[in-house]
């Protein structure tokens, strides 16, 4: 990580970066973003589906930021940018993982939806 | 895309309109007309001692990380005492507003706070207390000593903690600007869903509430950022890992679960955002959204905020035990596991903030048993402190004496902690000021490492010590107050006090409410021996020559420095021999050495930028919670203006000459020989009184 500590822009991470990569980071995210957004506001996709392709989406978005913005490789120049994104995989894990077991569980448990059988025979409050 | 809301909408001036200002309330006209007094006279005084360029050269154009941390600690401070102010009404209601009898004044019906206003004391209450108070003076000493304790010149990136600080300052400024311009939130500090929705909340409060945390948290993570780079890179030669200071291993903690959980509650306050400004249906009941989605987002990040503030609070501990116990720390590589090993704990906690939700036996389980696991490090560092202080030559100096109470209250607070980790005890208690009690036991030692800190760190900035008996005065009220309303409140919690309550309808609850009350007034003496400290202090600070180590026994590098610290603070990079290099040095005579040869110093210039940007922040926060679109614009086009400007800014710096360098260290010097006289001379006659 050595480099010039009076002029910023003579860092060598710094000057790995151009107009056109954060011009083309800009726009695929932008692009990215908002093809998962109007996916999620046309609620025509079944929902396997639209979950997968919105996860897809983001995935790229991710991908595409971590490449274009953030001039991400496995040099040993970018060792402390890789440590801290393979640190944060774990937090990502626990923190997604757990939520949706919890969400999983409460939903079972709070959100029970009888089927329309099940709920014809069975006496509901208003009867 | 505007959604409509309720009330009248200019294009001018928004949601603004002149029934905005509570001029029927007589508490905030007292308070308005308070402040503004104060305001004025501070005001009148800059201006009266001609000391308006000195404020913008020295201070609010600052790039000095000592000087940033000490405006960190000045905010926290004000709103330490606004904070307090609004603890003060809630319990002076609670306590007035007992039973069906209780009598009401200014438009209560029990008690002198309408709902509608006490609802809005509690929310700012626990928004500004850990918010704007515990984190800025954490932060605070962050900034002041961590540079100096690894032995760098400044922070990583010196502007970046300028633009850090001032968006923290343009976020309390908001909160302050609630009090007489709109409502504040009436949902709590965490933000109770879904009554944060437009149809629940259509007023501004919970607008004020979410854009000063939106702009707060953005300070907040680019100080983590600024932290971590600066530990990670800037440490002096021989400062390996573990020679680094417990204090800066815990700021290296706190900052990586800073960088990590803030943005998730970034996430959940952007989604409310939504919500409220463009009718989306993330936390709303119907439409797909899901309540329980932001409780979880908030406490993903609030559990980790916890640690986030209690972490350095036991950095702080940690300087403090050894250097008046004149032992070096216990454990030291178990005290730096642990750390790490409560930050990692901290991220499988959250869902304890909800066990009553009703996600079920096995989740409650798993979270009840993480929470509990928290107890094992914490364990370890109560017994190295122990250990630490164990046949240790003990001082109780004002500063050991805030780092004891401290201690005592991390066990109550820790045990009672353990108690709601398990879910049946969790169900019995919850929402009850049981609960209420158990946190202010862990916020209040972060309030007492935060006095702990400022007493022993004081002499090193500013060259003179606080007094220490008008500081054992603040202490001892300060601490007897605590005691007071916190047992009485842990007894109401059992006898069914539930939280947040403008009318406290049992007349059984009446004598804790009074011995709460009473503690509270303890709280307000304690204030005036505060400010009696300072004013002593300051007006006696000429009577005090300071070495580089006033205590005598400190340890760590930070204390190599002269004092007060120059602003550049080491003359030539310390290279640094072991862990608790001033103790080393002390040992073998070498804490005087100075260096043959001076070389010159590259010093940042100070810059405007920051400032301005972080005002253009505020008046962008304020125009959104208004909804004053047009000037939300042209703040927000400032702000990007301001940003590229400073990107075409090269930025040098400058160089002190080494003959400069030299001039000023002998200057320092010539202060701390005299000093040292000064001090053998007390301790002589000290010796011969015996």
């Amino acid at each position: 990580m050595a480099g010039s500590h009076s002029d910023p822009l003579a860092h060598p991470e710094v000057r790995q970066g151009s107009a056109m990569r954060y011009i083309a980071g800009f726009v695929s995210t932008v692009v990215l973003m908002g093809a998962a957004l109007i996916v999620t506001m046309r609620h025509d996709l079944p929902y396997q589906s639209f979950v997968e392709l919105v996860g897809g989406l983001a995935a790229l978005a991710l991908f595409s930021q971590a490449t274009l913005f953030y001039g991400l490789d496995i040099s040993r120049a970018q060792i402390w940018k890789g440590v801290s994104l393979i640190l944060t995989l774990p937090l990502f894990i626990i923190t997604v993982g757990l939520t949706v077991w919890m969400f999983q569980s409460l939903n079972q448990r709070t959100m029970v939806m009888p089927t329309s059988a099940a709920a014809a025979s069975q006496p509901t409050l208003l009867q | 895309m505007q959604l409509q809301v309720p009330g009248p909408w200019s294009p001018l001036l928004g949601r603004l309109t002149l029934n905005a200002i509570p001029y029927e309330n007589p508490i905030l006209q007292v308070t308005f007309a308070v402040v503004a007094l104060i305001g004025l006279v501070i005001v009148g005084l800059v201006l009266y001692h001609k000391k308006v360029g000195y404020l913008w050269r020295e201070w609010l154009t600052t790039v000095d990380h000592k000087k940033i941390g000490v405006m960190y600690i000045i905010i926290g401070l004000v709103m330490l005492f606004r904070g307090f102010a609004d603890g003060l009404l809630i319990r002076t209601q609670q306590v007035l507003a007992n039973g069906p009898h209780a009598a009401g004044m200014l438009g209560a019906k029990h008690g002198f706070l309408p709902p509608f206003h006490f609802d809005q004391v509690y929310s700012a209450h626990g928004t500004i207390m850990i918010l704007f108070a515990a984190t800025p003076i954490l932060t605070g000493f962050q900034n002041i000593v961590v540079p100096l304790q690894i032995g760098a010149r400044d922070m990583a990136f010196p502007y970046m903690n300028a633009v850090s600080l001032w968006l923290t300052t343009a976020a309390a400024v908001l909160v302050m600007i609630s009090l007489f311009v709109g409502d504040f939130s009436q949902a709590g500090w965490v933000g109770l869903i879904p009554l944060t929705e437009l149809p629940y909340s259509p007023g501004v409060g919970v607008d004020y509430w979410m854009w000063a945390i939106q702009i707060s948290s953005v300070g907040t993570t680019l100080n983590a950022i600024n932290m971590i780079v600066t530990i990670v890179d800037m440490r002096a030669p021989g400062m390996s890992w573990f020679r680094m200071p417990v204090f800066s291993w815990t700021t290296l903690s706190t900052n990586i679960i800073g960088l990590t959980a803030f943005p998730v509650l970034g996430v959940a306050l952007a989604l409310l955002g939504a919500d409220r400004y463009l009718g989306t249906h993330f936390f709303t009941a119907g439409m797909g959204g899901n309540l329980m989605l932001y409780t979880n987002l908030f406490w993903i990040w609030g559990h980790p905020e916890v640690y986030f503030l209690i972490l350095p609070t036991f950095g702080v501990i940690s300087e403090v035990i050894p250097a008046f116990s004149e032992k070096p720390i216990f454990g030291y590589v178990t005290m730096v596991a642990a750390t790490f090993a409560i930050a990692g704990i901290s991220w499988l906690v959250w869902l304890h903030h909800f066990f009553t939700m009703g996600a079920g036996p096995d989740i409650n389980g798993f979270f009840s048993v993480a929470t509990m696991l928290v107890g094992i490090p914490t364990g370890v560092k109560v017994f190295n402190w122990m250990f630490t202080l164990y046949r240790g030559r003990i001082t109780y100096s004002v500063p050991m004496l805030w780092a004891m109470f401290g201690l005592f209250l991390l066990l109550v607070g820790g045990l009672t902690g353990m108690m709601l980790a398990i879910p049946a005890i969790n169900y019995t208690v919850h929402d009850s000021v049981f609960v209420i009690a158990h946190f202010h036991c862990m916020v209040l030692m972060v309030v007492c490492a935060g006095f702990a800190g400022v007493t022993y760190w004081f002499p090193k900035l500013f060259g003179f010590k606080l007094d220490e008996g008008w500081g054992k005065a603040f202490f001892w009220t300060f601490a007897i107050g605590t005691v007071t309303v916190f047992s009485a409140m842990f007894a109401l919690g059992f006898e069914g006090e539930t939280r947040r309550l403008d009318w406290t309808f049992n007349t059984a609850w009446k004598p804790m409410l009074v011995v709460e009350e009473v503690g509270m007034v303890l709280y307000v003496i304690s204030l005036v021996f505060f400010a009696t400290m300072l004013v002593v202090s300051i007006r006696n600070r000429h009577k005090q020559r300071l070495a580089a180590d006033p205590w005598g026994t400190s340890r760590t590098l930070e204390w190599l420095t002269p004092t007060p610290v120059p602003f550049y603070n080491y003359a030539v990079t310390p290279q640094v021999n072991t862990r608790d290099e001033l103790a080393w040095r002390r040992k073998y005579g070498l804490e005087n050495t100075k260096p043959d040869v001076y070389e010159d110093i590259h010093m940042p210039r100070n810059s405007g930028l920051p400032v301005i940007l972080g005002a253009l922040a505020g008046v962008w926060g304020f125009a959104m919670i208004w909804r004053i679109w047009w000037l939300a614009a042209i703040s927000l086009v400032g702000i990007v203006l301001v940003v590229i400007i400073r990107s075409f800014d090269k930025n040098a710096g400058y160089h002190l000459q080494p003959a400069e360098v030299e001039a000023m260290e002998r200057d320092l010097a010539i202060g701390a020989i005299m000093a040292e006289q000064s001090d053998r001379a007390h301790h002589h006659t000290h010796a011969e009184a015996h």
